[in-house]
């Protein structure tokens, strides 16, 4: 498929190259041609030096052509304005823009533009790893907001229920859990084994409170004990 | 009426004091540190909003809510053109003007980025300036329809061709129509036997051939008329 690439910074050229391994026919765009220097040396897509707002440089990219557009400059105004232009302009069917500076996330929003903002996330997963180091994400949806995360049932919940471990927290819901090898629906009713290892459907502070919960009622335990 | 001005260079600065002399409301929003000490100088500070024009929060709290107007006059074309997208469809301003900077970027200020109207710098000047050059004193009060038609004035010269000659005989056919005589402060509204006399103001509707046609009855005899007015 034809893909156009707006902007050749660090996401540009990682997303260019990747894309170009995966088999898809690229176009980078940069008004700076030194920025082409960034993509890796076995990259063979086509590198165009230009403004992404102007018109001829969008058509030379074969735009009418694009199956898709990611807006990735370290600008959010340009990549909203870009993004916007590929969809409203030229029905481009998927575009992308990337969200830079998070304060101004709500301007690629404004637009009703599918966004990813490395910053934010990245900023997210480094606090998520810092304070809750024992559990593990597995899938992030959005920009972050949600995410699934793996947690392995403590010695201290073996013989309890499910509903006694999520029972009270509102953000966060089970969607798995695998015993043995083998992966099943997770019933409220279910009782937990030592080991049993749970995926959870939560935001961030809805892991937070689970990730205390486990701990603060093993302290329990062995005090009862 | 209200008026938000985003971008505090020169352009905005300048339609700041203006907008302020004809008693209009204004706003200004800008965050560079440069401009900044130079708007305090020239501007109340009341009319300075300290903030990234480009971020919804900043917008908010400078009011755009109330504006009844936004004049986006950044520097960056993108900006213009989020903003006037902004204005209109999370703060429901009814009108957006825009700057643009770049004219290879004209295309995109239209309804599709709700922009109301684009203003391209570059472009204006060099019709202004085309103008100036090829009809001497003669000064536009207004365009008709952007562009083709304009409204004009000039002062009847010293010893112009079209002094005493019947307006009716000045050959103007299709392209320029008279609309007024201001005599010593007083307007007639001119008939085909109505005459020039020296330092009549003419205020007359006329395509670009009619004014050269007017500047050679009305202007100083000597100054030069160009017979073709592209000037390359």
């Amino acid at each position: 498929m034809n893909f156009i690439i707006v902007g050749c910074g660090r996401v540009g050229a990682e997303l260019a190259y990747r894309m170009f391994k995966s088999g898809h026919r690229i176009v980078v765009v940069d008004s700076n041609k030194e920025a082409f220097n960034r993509l890796h040396p076995d990259f063979r897509g086509r590198t165009l030096e230009g403004e992404g707002l102007a018109e001829s440089v969008l058509e030379r990219a074969g735009i009418k052509e694009a199956h898709g557009l990611a807006a990735v400059t370290n600008s959010d105004t340009l990549n909203a304005v870009v993004a916007h232009t590929a969809r409203a302009f030229y029905n481009v069917p998927v575009v992308v823009a990337r969200n830079y500076d998070p304060s101004l996330r709500m301007v690629i929003e404004a637009f009703g533009l599918q966004t990813v903002s490395s910053t934010y996330w990245g900023a997210q997963r480094v606090e998520e790893l810092l304070t809750n180091p024992s559990e593990k994400m597995v899938y992030s949806a959005g920009n972050g907001e949600v995410e699934v995360y793996e947690v392995v049932i403590s010695e201290a919940w073996n013989g309890r229920t499910l509903s006694e471990l999520l029972g009270s927290l509102e953000q966060c819901y089970p969607v798995a859990i695998t015993r043995a090898g083998r992966s099943s629906l997770p019933e409220a009713t279910m009782q937990l084994q030592t080991g049993d290892v749970l995926n959870v459907s939560s935001t961030f502070e809805g892991i937070g409170a689970l990730s205390s919960r486990l701990a603060s009622n093993s302290k329990d335990k062995k005090a009862e004990a | 009426m209200f008026v938000l001005i985003a971008g505090g260079g020169r352009t905005g600065a300048r339609l700041a004091s203006l907008l302020m002399n004809g008693n209009y409301k204004v706003r200004m929003i800008e965050n560079r540190r440069a401009l900044l000490t130079h708007l305090h100088q020239e501007l109340p500070t009341e009319v300075i909003y300290e903030g990234n024009p480009i971020d919804p929060n900043t917008l908010e709290q400078a009011g755009i809510r109330e504006a009844h107007a936004l004049a986006a006059v950044a520097s960056d074309d993108s900006t213009n053109l989020a903003l006037c997208f902004l204005a209109k469809t999370m703060f429901g301003v009814p009108r957006t003007i825009a700057r643009v900077n770049n004219p290879t970027n004209t295309w995109l200020f239209n309804e599709k980025f709700h922009v109301d109207v684009a203003l391209n710098q570059a472009d204006v000047l060099a019709h202004l300036i085309e103008e100036e050059m090829s009809v001497g004193d003669m000064m536009t009060l207004f365009k008709i329809r952007r562009g083709r038609y304009s409204v004009v004035e000039e002062k009847v010269a010293p010893g112009a061709k079209g002094i005493g000659l019947q307006l009716k005989n000045m050959g103007f056919e299709e392209h320029c129509v008279i609309a007024a005589i201001i005599r010593d402060g007083k307007m007639t509204l001119p008939r085909g036997d109505s005459t020039f006399q020296e330092g009549d103001e003419i205020v007359a509707v006329t395509s670009p051939e009619g004014a050269q046609k007017l500047a050679e009855l009305l202007a100083h005899p000597v100054y030069p008329v160009r017979e073709n007015k592209t000037v390359k």
